[in-house]
């Protein structure tokens, strides 16, 4: 990829994905949030294709568009009462000024520390076969993390179904 | 590589598990009281089993796992109190949570998560540990379905709680960009007081805070405790605390033991609110869980204040600590248990009369709040004590002051119960107690007594484990 | 030329949008939501230092496998405790979770 496509495709993702995050925190309606939620997880996957980590933007698409996206707007879409108009206001009283100037100045903050920390580039080229690679270390090194990971997820399941199928009216 | 160093968390998942497969084998009736005692069984034998591992000093997985002293003591620790938790929630259980098979298995897999984060020697497995244990209790605190209080508790746990760990995260990614690697000794060789290196380390630091519940991170604890099941409330706060004590130990310091310059003030700050707060607030309180959660915020504060000692003896009082808090603990919740299962409510008032009625439940409950309290001969004086000299040898003799004159305060409201308990009964309804219950009191009793009159054989174990750091 | 500071910024800005929603939303799914982004900006970081700093050993996106599934579990639990507390209360307010003091 020759470096002018690379910048105007960072420009572009980017873009996307601040433009739809500020979407999903400023809008009313709940339903566009999601969707708009949606769009910002296609934005970060296309910043990680550019970070050559092309498994993870698959992974990304998948798990974050294909389950988390659509989990929230089943969410949305089975708690609404009546119309999904207003049903993701801010809260009134909240003095969402000053958050955002709290916000900001993190932000101004964090550019402050990535313009004056000495980065340790590395020059070493980027893994080329990255799935092979991850799952290599997956498998040994990192083996007790993903045994905790597959504990984690069958504890969710367990927890989510007794939550949500509620109390048994016998 | 040695997968025995593995053994205890390997019998916790299989514990668990079982639980779940007996939850379905055995006739319903049966079910709700037996697996309680199966599952205390096998954390008893674990518990056991993990007394062999002692003096073992090594790490599997390219030394992403380290079984050391320090790691063993908390995971006792930690097997002690779900033990403990298992046996005087049997009764609870049956009466007020209706999935009884599925909460002993969470709770299970919630201790497997807790024992990984203290053996973890890298931010990843350290963080999926903590996730684990923080995922289940989130389901945990909103069991209780026919409470509202419950589902209210768990929403705010889990928002609180995921909001907290990406913080923790982002802090993370920015160590790891700094020193560009996850294991916490290669951190403490690269580490510098970078702006980034500086950034990360902050923001791990209030995401850890929450956890333990540290002012001003300590916003969700007392509706937590006050919502969730009581079991769930002791268990968060004898072994998520402690767990999160582990954590922050090892990262705090192996991996930022260069930059203590920059830690210490915030964590003494950090230390004084919690042991302000924790304490004045909670005399206001009129809900023994709520105050109980309050009080927790006051002794984590304690706890914390050890670890400006950054040595040994700092160490080895945090860990005396931990474990006296434990058993304090354990008996209050038992106690505030037994009175929920009398008559259905968690208010300080449902306490009088509790000395006619049940003079051993009383007794115990006095003996461990006094030694919250910190009065001789009881265990939090000497734990006070170990901490106190810790820090005051390196200068930080405003914070022993400190919490001196808060420990004496508190003896003020956990008084308030005591003269509750000894007050004439309003009805004259029969106490009664269940035998495993009892048996947690006992335990509760004489480890306090213990601890407090003979504090060597726990201190010297501590020192032990503290000394797997240096 | 696109670098590591520029994969940063991106992450700090959707990090600091995140955390204006999460004081900000009024609903719990939006609380909710705003925390996806800030485990978002997370992985941005990772990767982009994962790249950059590390590009030979791949720590970084093993980190965010994890991060994802961690989200993944997190989010579960938490639309089954919306439904039940939508069952209880018929809404899904942060403001009207008031049983208790906050």
């Amino acid at each position: 990829m020759n470096e002018w496509a690379y910048t105007a495709a960072f420009f572009i993702f980017a873009a996307v994905t601040v433009a739809s995050a500020v979407g999903v925190v400023t809008k009313n309606d709940l339903v566009h949030s999601s969707l708009l939620l949606a769009l910002c997880f296609v934005g970060v996957s296309g910043l990680y294709v550019l970070l050559q980590a092309d498994f993870l933007a698959a992974v990304q698409l998948l798990v974050y568009n294909g389950a988390i996206a659509i989990v929230f707007v089943l969410g949305t879409m089975l708690t609404r009462r009546s119309i999904r108009h207003g049903t993701n206001h801010s809260e009134a009283d909240a003095p969402s000024r000053l958050i955002g100037l709290i916000s900001g100045l993190f932000v101004a903050v964090t550019l402050g520390v990535i313009a004056t920390t000495p980065w340790n580039y590395s020059s070493a080229g980027a893994v080329q076969d990255t799935p092979a690679v991850l799952g290599r270390l997956i498998l040994t090194d990192y083996m007790i993390a993903m045994e905790v990971a597959a504990v984690l997820l069958l504890a969710a399941m367990i927890g989510a179904i007794v939550l949500a199928k509620g109390v048994d009216e016998e | 590589m040695n997968i025995a160093l593995l053994t205890s968390e390997i019998a916790v998942l299989v514990l668990g598990l079982l639980i779940i497969i007996f939850d379905v084998l055995i006739p319903r009736q049966e079910t709700h009281r037996s697996l309680g005692y199966i599952a205390a069984c096998g954390v008893l034998a674990i518990l056991v089993h993990s007394m062999t591992q002692y003096g073992a000093a090594a790490t599997v997985y390219q030394g992403l796992f380290v079984v050391d002293n320090l790691a063993l003591f908390f995971k006792q620790l930690f097997l002690a109190a779900t033990f403990l938790t298992l046996l005087f929630s049997v009764e609870y259980v049956e009466k007020w949570i209706q999935n009884s098979g599925e909460f002993y298995a969470l709770l299970l897999f919630a201790l497997l998560g807790m024992m990984v984060m203290a053996s973890a020697n890298d931010l990843i497995t350290m963080f999926i540990g903590m996730e684990l244990m923080a995922i289940v209790f989130y389901a945990l605190v909103g069991f209780e379905l026919r409470s509202k209080k419950s589902s209210e508790a768990g929403m705010k746990y889990l928002m609180l709680g995921a909001a907290s760990s990406a913080i923790m995260l982002y802090g993370m990614s920015w160590v790891y960009g700094f020193t560009g690697s996850l294991v916490l000794s290669q951190i403490a060789v690269k580490a510098t007081a970078s702006p980034a290196m500086l950034l990360g380390m902050g923001l791990m630091l209030a995401g850890l805070c929450f956890k333990l519940s540290i002012v001003p991170f300590h916003m969700w604890a007392p509706d937590v405790y006050e919502g969730a099941p009581t079991p769930i409330t002791a268990m968060l706060a004898m072994g998520s605390k402690a767990a999160a004590f582990a954590v922050l130990i090892r990262v705090f310091l192996i991996a930022f033991s260069d930059l203590q310059e920059y830690w210490a003030t915030i964590v003494s700050l950090l230390a004084a609110a919690s042991m302000i707060v924790g304490i004045v607030v909670a005399i206001w309180q009129t809900n023994i869980k709520r105050m109980l959660a309050y009080s927790s915020i006051a002794q984590a504060g304690y706890i914390l204040s050890g670890l400006l000692a950054g040595n040994v003896a700092g160490v080895k009082g945090m860990l005396f600590y931990a474990v006296l808090y434990m058993f304090a603990t354990a008996g209050a919740f038992a106690v505030s248990t037994a009175v929920k299962n009398h008559n259905g409510s968690d208010e300080i008032e449902g306490f009088s009369g509790l000395a006619q009625k049940s003079p051993l439940l009383a007794v115990v409950m006095t003996i461990s709040l006094l030694s919250m309290a910190g009065l001789p001969p009881m265990a939090g004086f000497v734990g006070k004590l170990y901490l106190f000299t810790a820090i005051a040898d390196k200068g930080y003799l405003w914070l022993v002051i400190l919490g001196f004159v808060m420990s004496m305060i508190s003896v003020y409201y956990y008084m308030l119960v005591v003269k509750t308990m000894y007050s004439k009964a309003r009805d004259q309804q029969e106490f009664v107690v269940r035998g495993s219950l009892q048996v947690v009191a006992v335990i509760s009793l004489l480890a306090s007594l213990f601890i407090g009159i003979y504090p060597g054989p726990l201190a010297k174990l501590a020192n032990f484990a503290a000394q797997a750091l240096w | 030329m696109i670098g590591l500071a520029h994969f940063l910024t991106v992450a700090a800005m959707v990090f600091a949008i995140g955390l204006y929603g999460l004081l900000t939303k009024r609903t719990v799914v939006g609380i909710l939501m705003s925390i996806e982004l800030m485990l978002n900006a997370v992985n941005i970081n990772l990767i982009a230092f994962s790249r950059f700093i590390t590009p030979d050993v791949l720590t970084g996106q093993v980190f965010v496998i994890f991060t994802i599934a961690v989200a993944a579990a997190e989010v579960a639990i938490g639309l089954a405790m919306v439904f039940r507390v939508y069952r209880d209360r018929n809404t899904v307010h942060a403001a009207r979770l008031n049983e208790m003091r906050w």
